[in-house]
């Protein structure tokens, strides 16, 4: 087996006596496009700043590209992309000269990409970062993140200003890091469909706890919710993710006949990701 | 070919399901021919903006199944007609016909009026 380019073995974090992480095991691994899935607060953002050695796990490790997370060569950082859910930085900049400044960070810096992507999102080099708005502020972050391809590239809810057409093109470039340079892509999103269409994996977080972990299209085969009359309802076969007094999301589903459910439907990943919540 | 197909990640089907289900329509409705050829992955996967793994696994599921061929170094094909396929036509409809049972059932509807109602409906 080959190592994952990032991995969570047993983390957990603390705020305030608040544990915002608990026991959180995860691998990202070269090709993979994990979406990563949970409400406001349910600790997603901590979980990618601590990949990236900004917040220090209290128990567990992570590993990046074989170092601790917290103790990262510069070789390796130069591997790494990402984009914050705030960008940014570079104030008093002309885009050219933010993109000088952060080039020189990155020796493996593709300037054909950085010039087509330029031109894709129609960004003028020399327009000032404080005239962008917020979508040509996250395109320029995604830019500086993604030319020099990274190996391991981390996104906080990277495409919400983005427009949908700038949001296809971007994915369409996330594919050619994943599948052609082998890259292993964590990005959070609020936006079902966009996670639907890009992702490989899904990882679905509730109140610090990693509910659920698996291909997405495994998860959209075999998750269902299931109505019922009698609370006596058998459901020991299937992973339950979530049961209230007349219905239950299982997962695990194979087509099987489920004694006593009234009905049993499949959800897309924005009802999932609603009635985990309910 | 491509737009015959439409994608919608709302659905409660998933994406490499959609893509088969209508490529499997396609061809039994005749729109695709035996012969004719598939756009490659990597485009199908950009027109829709979805994961070329996703339209990977759809396609693989087609070569299986035998609806399509694929020869190492050419472009995907439409198969040669076997007799299982023309038996598609009617399995084709049965998940519709299930949604249409299920709700008849939760309506309390029988099967009789049900039967009444599509030969009503139909010769509209």
């Amino acid at each position: 087996m080959t190592q994952p380019l990032l991995s969570y073995k047993n983390v957990s974090k603390k705020y305030n006596q608040r544990l915002v992480l608990k026991n959180i095991n995860l691998s990202v691994e070269a090709g993979m496009v994990i979406g990563l899935l949970g409400k406001n607060g349910a600790g997603k953002t901590t979980l990618l700043r601590s990949a990236l050695g900004l917040i220090n796990p209290d128990q567990g490790e992570v590993n990046v590209l074989g170092e601790l997370s917290h103790q990262l060569s510069a070789s390796n950082k130069e591997k790494i992309g990402y984009v914050a859910q705030q960008t940014f930085g570079y104030e008093g900049f002309k885009i050219a000269d933010a993109l000088a400044l952060h080039r020189s960070f990155y020796p493996n810096w593709d300037m054909q990409l950085e010039a087509k992507w330029l031109a894709r999102f129609e960004l003028n080099s020399n327009s000032a970062v404080n005239d962008l708005s917020i979508g040509q502020r996250q395109t320029l972050a995604l830019i500086m993140a993604m030319a020099y391809r990274p190996q391991l590239l981390i996104l906080d809810e990277p495409v919400a200003s983005l427009d949908p057409i700038a949001r296809r093109e971007f994915m369409s470039d996330l594919f050619d890091l994943a599948l052609d340079s082998g890259s292993g892509i964590l990005f959070s999103s609020h936006i079902t469909s966009d996670i639907e269409r890009v992702a490989s994996h899904i990882a679905l977080i509730k109140q610090g706890e990693l509910l659920l972990l698996d291909e997405l299209d495994v998860i959209r085969d075999t998750v269902r919710k299931i109505n019922f009359k009698a609370s006596t309802i058998d459901l020991s076969a299937y992973k339950v993710l979530n049961q209230q007094q007349n219905c239950a999301i299982i997962y695990g589903y194979t087509g099987e006949v489920i004694p006593d459910a009234l009905a049993i439907n499949t959800l897309s990943l924005e009802q999932l990701f609603v009635e985990l919540h309910g | 070919m491509l737009e015959f197909i439409n994608v919608n990640p709302n659905s409660g089907d998933p994406i490499y399901k959609q893509l088969h289900e209508q490529v499997v329509r396609l061809i039994v409705g005749g729109q695709l021919s035996a012969g004719d050829e598939l756009p490659s992955v990597r485009k199908i996967a950009d027109h829709f903006a979805v994961n070329p793994m996703t339209v990977s696994r759809a396609i693989g599921q087609l070569v299986d199944q035998g609806w399509l061929e694929r020869r190492r170094g050419q472009a995907t094909k439409v198969a040669q007609k076997t007799v299982q396929q023309t038996d598609q036509q009617e399995t084709l409809l049965f998940k519709a016909i299930d949604q249409l049972i299920q709700q008849a059932k939760q309506l309390d509807v029988p099967q009789s009026t049900i039967s009444e109602l599509i030969k009503k409906r139909w010769e509209l």
